[in-house]
């Protein structure tokens, strides 16, 4: 397979270059971007091992819990947000605050035991990004300022060979593409597969955000080409 | 489980009667492939080895099995009952375990969320006490004095009323369902569910209707059948593990889950475990 596009550098040919691909450690993991879960939705996400439903209550508070439901194990990502709470989309169970169980519609007179509760992971938001932890980490996840969240992309790559490309390692890179000084965040997926989410510089007219989006493309494929050759 | 235990004497529905022919048609049951096939008018089945399979033609659907059945196929007697409209839906696949599609048919909590405006709708969705039983004499799981009201409950309902209906599973892959029908009180409508394991999270759903329903055009009915079947299909497509747990492990079930409780107590007492799992997980 040939070069694709005209890359600023050849990602596998050399190590970072001191000015860019700077790495910040956080116990946080990146799992969506603000603008993806608008208020009163809910979507599948992932830690590690676990599945997650990210849901975005009316009044916009975020959460981000196991993505099943304790009465049949149905996905809540599927479920539907009214007010604050979320319902599960096969028997209409709600969860509020803390993942209580707070109705059960077969049995509207019943008040759920507190047992019935959906597992729930530390979340947050910063710069347009939602973050994720399994047990709360000390600080809140880093800000950055000068760039607001762009788009993510999911990359079938390992996240190390996804960092490497952009000349980093770990979860938080900040470096040049396309000619603009990006924040790039890698979150672990589950088959050997990352997510990639962008952060671009406020205020960045449309043709540089669509030379960022072919450059980022091109990193994607040129990444999932190497691994799918050492595959 | 995928030598499939006390599930391999099962019968197992494989087929259309009337979609056969002599070329035949490929498919699986238990994670084995087989051929259905129409051989000198009448319908047989082989194994992967070209092994004639025992073969038994009813309800408008081919039955075969893998094992020994020691038992006949059940019967359906109001499927012979004068003036009714017999009705085979189709085919219908599923990315789920044979078992988890059985135990959504017996299953009306989800009525005013799956099937919204149509077999259910909020905010009535109390589901009543009613009676569940295993049966010993038949060997078979009833649960009766099903009460639920819906928006439109069939074809030919206008409106919404109190539904009643019965619950009968007859076959670790099957179950009957009665409801009360409109257009001719006292009587009962039927409506089947014959589920082909493929393998223990895929399977082929066929259903089946008895009804009495004589406006209805025969595309409608057919239709309104499949449309209930895709929302079901989304939610068995994403139920979490996808093998039944027989044991209740992390599943909290109320006392309208009273059917779905039976079902797995009596599978587990038959050993009926293909598409299920005994550890809690
Ligand atoms: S599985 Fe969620 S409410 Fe029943
Ligand atoms: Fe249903």
């Amino acid at each position: 397979m040939g070069m694709m596009g005209a890359a600023c550098s050849d990602p596998c040919a050399s190590a970072p270059t001191p000015d860019t691909g700077d790495t910040v450690p956080t116990d946080w993991t990146p799992a969506a971007l603000s603008d993806d879960i608008p208020v009163a939705s809910a979507a599948p996400g992932q830690l590690g091992p676990h599945d997650l439903a990210i849901w975005r209550s009316a009044s916009g508070r975020i959460a981000a819990w196991a993505d099943r439901c304790p009465h049949r194990g149905m996905r809540l990502s599927h479920g539907f947000v009214r007010g604050e709470r979320l319902s599960c989309i096969y028997h209409g169970w709600g969860y509020g605050e803390g993942g209580q169980c707070v109705r059960i519609p077969a049995h509207p007179e019943l008040t759920p035991p507190e047992a019935i509760r959906v597992p729930v992971f530390s979340v947050a938001e910063a710069s347009g990004v939602i973050w994720v932890a399994e047990e709360a980490p000390d600080g809140p996840p880093p800000e950055f300022p000068g760039v607001v969240a762009f788009r993510s992309l999911q990359v079938s790559a390992a996240p190390e060979a996804l960092a490497a490309a952009l000349g980093g390692t770990g979860t938080v890179i900040e470096t040049v593409l396309g000619g603009a000084q990006v924040v790039a965040l890698i979150q672990p997926l589950r088959g050997g597969a990352a997510g990639l989410h962008l952060l671009a510089p406020e205020g960045s007219d449309p043709a540089a955000l669509d030379a960022l989006s072919a450059e980022v493309e091109a990193l994607r494929r040129r990444v999932e080409a190497a691994e799918e050759m050492t595959a | 489980m995928s030598e499939g235990g006390a599930m391999r004497d099962q019968w197992y529905p494989v087929g259309m009667t009337k979609q056969l022919t002599a070329q035949g048609r490929d498919t699986m049951l238990m994670g084995e492939p087989i051929r259905v096939a129409l051989a000198g008018g009448a319908p047989s089945v082989t194994d992967g080895t070209g092994r004639a399979l025992p073969v038994i033609d009813r309800f408008g659907h081919v039955w075969t099995s893998l094992g020994q059945p020691e038992k006949d196929l059940f019967t359906i007697p109001e499927v012979d009952q004068p003036g009714r409209r017999l009705v085979d839906v189709g085919v219908c696949r599923v990315r789920c375990s044979p078992l988890r599609a059985v135990e959504n048919f017996l299953d009306i909590a989800h009525f005013p969320f799956v099937h919204t405006d149509i077999l259910g709708s909020e905010p009535h969705t109390e589901v009543a006490r009613y009676e569940v039983e295993i049966r010993d004499d038949v060997d078979e799981v009833w649960a009766t004095k099903v009460k639920f009201f819906q928006p439109q409950a069939a074809k030919s309902a206008e409106g919404g009323i109190t539904t009643d209906y019965m619950y009968r599973v007859c076959a670790p892959t099957c179950s009957v369902l009665y409801k009360t029908c409109p257009p001719k009180p006292g009587e009962w409508d039927v409506i089947a569910l014959f589920v082909q394991p493929l393998t223990e999270t895929l399977c082929d759903v066929w259903p089946y209707m008895a009804l009495y329903d004589d406006d209805a055009e025969m595309t409608d009915l057919i239709h309104f059948q499949q449309m209930i079947f895709v929302q079901d299909r989304s939610v068995l497509e994403n139920q979490l593990p996808a093998l039944l747990p027989l044991d209740p492990g992390r599943e909290i079930p109320t006392r309208a889950d009273m059917t779905s409780i039976a079902y797995r107590r009596w599978l587990k007492r038959h050993g009926f475990t293909y598409g299920a799992q005994l550890v809690a997980a």
